[in-house]
């Protein structure tokens, strides 16, 4: 009908959220189990269902998205039983962007069997030394300069306070090797109930002088760009001021190949990236 | 009346008419001649033509520029503000977001009463608790609300002069319409496209609320088109009607638009065209019978309801005069109709990546590109599921010649998947996504309505929610969804003036005339905005 499955989501969330006698229940009982776990046609309602309501955050098939985190990596931060899962997608995750969602509870069950079906099972740590990677973090690697974890670093590219809860070893590999490769699209959010969606393409301001400032938008308009330069300063511009704005789709993170950065340093910044998890 | 009102009438424009002063505020008359008072707007699209364009002259291309905050109204509820308000004689009338109404004191918006009807649990609204706008007739209101009833308000008080069931909520049937008066009735149509439902357009009397006649947008078994929609299909068949029509009172006709089929992305267990989704209907508006039909796409897979404005323009058609109906339609093209009959005359494309059909065929139904459909893993398609544009309203000035259309630049990846239908629950089949790497964007566009030719764009930055309004000052207004309020010239699209309102817009600008001043009024968040020069 009228407007875009973000927007459907929206509204999901806005609206009332009724927390049944069985969600409450649910929150003391951790031993409840899924009813439908395996089910092939639940699993089939599940998938459909995710794809219809989940997707727009987490990705079309689970594997994370620009707002939500990759579902299929085994790692349940929000605890890993049926019930937990249950009460994450029923009650939301305060703090979080997980709203809470009126489902009602087959439709939990078979959103839980869909997720069980593709997800990698129990998490194993990355082979790495872990205060290896931090010290490469913030020393040589120079990721610090632009990612900032728990309040220190810098500011350009994204927070990685949460970035080991959020997203798969495969997901963090490519993003270190080749930063270009899934640089994620926004999604659509034009009321911006969340703030404005984080968008990471490299973005190139000419004033009318000629002089070039690039960096990332961290909003814009047809008359107004407020822009992130890499050194890390606003640049709040009227369009009237400017002879052009480029967008590329390109990150403004160097790819750190293997002559930047050695396969044993890449699995010691693993075992870094993978540990945080806001906790 | 009281004195007020009467002053007030007398200073703006110069226009009364006898009915102005009659018991009755606003006559069926009235609403027919509504472009001759401009100082009102007397309904959804300020005529039966659809045109949304005013008489009032007082904003220029030389004084835009100097467009100033009168007032504003806040209707204590963030989201989607899709009203278009009426204006009565000095009182502007709006709907809001859940359920919520309102009149204010069009000088200095202040209210004068307030309504809602509270919402009950689990309303299915797909795309936000929205509501367009109020018809009025008499010294009623009329509303259609999201749980599925009509309502008639008193105009002074809004207390609730009648309140009928249409349909249950609990189906998700659900009203955001703003109705249209058509001499003594009142016509709303039912959204719920997303879950399901079985499409109606209703006529109510407009004096007792006592249903006048229903005509089903999904034929049932014995009716015409009913062979369209395989098995049983046609039960959950959708082809919601959730946009507000227009009226030739000669013909006697109303054309009112349909969306998609149900489920939207997922034809499988639908086969056939599907009548009579995504079409124009032209109903005889004291029966409700069709006198015809045209579907714009046949047995749809991409959410391309035409619930977009008919504009209604007699004009000379390649030298014969005609009575025409212009159509910017969801899928990409601009349809000229002939309204009489319902003939295919001509269909341009709007939208510049157009891949899901190659063309509007002679006989006028589309030439579907192979490989368009969706699939499970996804298919590249473009206009993207919110359309080329939507149900935000064109506008047409007689004094360009040009038709204004809100227009998206947007390609979406469309999935399916089989679904099983669940009574008031989410149909769609799957769902679709932006598709990976390209932005998208949108413009206000200016076409000759008969060669399909592009005169102006003025581009936004993301595709629009927001449609526009023209006026005989020569300037057109527009919102984005960026938050701007834009004036722009009628005839170049230069940018005279912009504001920005701190939220998306998603409504068409409405503009009245008060006092010797013209006000310009458009919704943005929770608050609805008035502007006028100093």
């Amino acid at each position: 009908m009228a407007t875009s499955l973000s927007i459907r989501l929206m509204i999901r969330i806005g609206s009332v959220c009724i927390v049944t006698w069985t969600t409450l229940a649910l929150g003391q009982d951790k031993e409840i189990k899924n009813p439908l776990t395996g089910d092939p046609s639940a699993i089939q309602e599940g998938s459909s269902l995710f794809r219809a309501n989940c997707s727009p955050c987490h990705g079309l098939n689970a594997g994370g998205g620009g707002r939500g985190p990759d579902l299929r990596t085994g790692l349940w931060v929000h605890g890993p039983s049926d019930a937990a899962i249950f009460r994450t997608i029923s009650e939301g995750v305060p703090g979080t962007e997980m709203p809470a969602n009126p489902f009602e509870d087959s439709e939990i069950w078979a959103l839980i069997a869909y997720l069980r079906s593709v997800s990698a099972g129990t998490k194993t740590p990355v082979a790495g030394d872990l205060a290896q990677g931090e010290r490469l973090f913030f020393g040589q690697g120079a990721c610090a300069q632009c990612h900032m974890v728990k309040g220190r670093g810098g500011r350009l590219g994204p927070d990685l306070t949460r970035v080991g809860a959020a997203r798969s070893v495969a997901y963090l590999t490519e993003s270190i090797r080749d930063p270009d490769k899934d640089l994620s699209l926004a999604p659509l959010d034009p009321n911006n109930h969340y703030g404005i969606p984080a968008a990471y393409d490299t973005v190139t301001a000419v004033t009318l002088a000629g002089e070039r400032v690039i960096g990332v938008a961290k909003n814009e308009d047809a008359f107004s760009l407020q822009l992130l330069g890499q050194d890390q300063k606003l640049n709040l511009f009227l369009k009237k001021d400017l002879r052009e704005v480029i967008h590329e789709r390109r990150s403004l993170m160097p790819a750190y190949t293997e002559s930047r950065l050695s396969n044993q340093e890449l699995q010691n910044l693993l075992a870094y990236l993978t540990s945080l998890r806001g906790e | 009346m009281n004195a007020v009102t009467i002053r007030v009438t007398l200073a703006a424009a110069g226009l009364i008419t006898c009915a102005v002063l009659g018991r009755s505020q606003v006559t069926y008359d009235r609403i027919l001649k509504a472009a001759e008072e401009p100082q009102n707007w007397l309904t959804y699209s300020g005529d039966y033509k659809s045109w949304r364009y005013s008489k009032l002259e007082q904003i220029n291309p030389s004084n835009a520029g100097n467009l100033g905050l009168q007032w504003a109204f806040q209707s204590a509820d963030l989201g989607q503000f899709e009203t278009t308000a009426l204006v009565i004689d000095g009182v502007l009338y709006g709907t809001g977001q859940d359920n919520r109404a309102f009149a204010l004191d069009a000088r200095t918006g202040r209210a004068i009463w307030r309504y809602q009807r509270r919402l009950p649990d689990k309303v299915q609204a797909c795309c936000g608790m929205v509501n367009r706008g109020f018809a009025a007739l008499g010294e009623h209101l009329f509303m259609a609300t999201l749980d599925g009833h009509v309502l008639a308000l008193d105009m002074k008080t809004g207390n609730v002069i009648w309140d009928v069931e249409a349909a249950d909520y609990r189906q998700a049937y659900v009203f955001t319409v703003a109705p249209l008066v058509v001499k003594d009735k009142i016509i709303v149509g039912v959204a719920g496209g997303e879950y399901g439902v079985r499409g109606f357009i209703d006529a109510y009397y407009a004096e007792s609320g006592k249903r006048a006649w229903r005509f089903y947008t999904v034929p049932g078994p014995g009716d015409p088109g009913h062979e369209t929609w395989a098995g049983d299909s046609w039960k959950t068949g959708g082809a919601p009607a959730w946009i507000t029509g227009s009226y030739d009172p000669e013909l006697n006709l109303i054309y009112w638009p349909t969306g998609n089929p149900s489920p939207s992305n997922n034809g499988l267990e639908r086969g056939g065209d599907n009548l009579y989704s995504n079409s124009m209907l032209a109903l005889d508006a004291d029966t409700g019978k069709l006198k015809w039909h045209f579907q714009f796409t046949p047995h749809d897979l991409h959410d391309y309801d035409s619930t977009q404005i008919p504009v209604l323009l007699d004009a000379p058609w390649q030298g014969q005069p005609r009575k025409l109906l212009l159509h910017a339609n969801r899928n990409g093209f601009l349809y000229v109709l002939d309204r009489t009959n319902g003939t295919f005359l001509s269909a341009k494309p709007f939208f510049s990546r157009l891949n899901w059909a190659k063309e509007i065929g002679p006989d006028g139904r589309p030439v579907v590109m192979p490989g368009s459909d969706p699939t499970l893993e996804g298919t590249r398609t473009c206009p993207g599921a919110l359309g080329a544009t939507n149900w935000f309203s064109p506008s047409y000035s007689p004094q360009t010649g040009l038709l204004y259309v809100a227009a998206a630049e947007e390609c979406d990846v469309f999935t399916n998947a089989p679904q099983k239908y669940h009574e008031g629950h989410d149909f769609m089949g799957s769902v679709y996504v932006p598709a990976s790497g390209e932005k998208a964007w949108g413009a206000l566009r200016a076409f000759d309505p008969f060669t399909g030719e592009k005169k102006w764009e003025f581009k936004y930055f993301t595709p629009p929610n927001g449609g526009s309004l023209s006026t005989a000052g020569g300037v057109v207004f527009a919102g984005d969804s960026d938050g701007n309020f834009v004036a722009l010239d009628a005839r170049s699209g230069k940018d005279l003036w912009h504001i920005q309102l701190g939220a998306a817009i998603y409504s068409s600008p409405m503009t009245y005339a008060l006092d010797g001043k013209q006000y310009v009024v458009i919704p943005a968040g929770a608050a609805l905005f008035a502007f006028a020069l100093p």
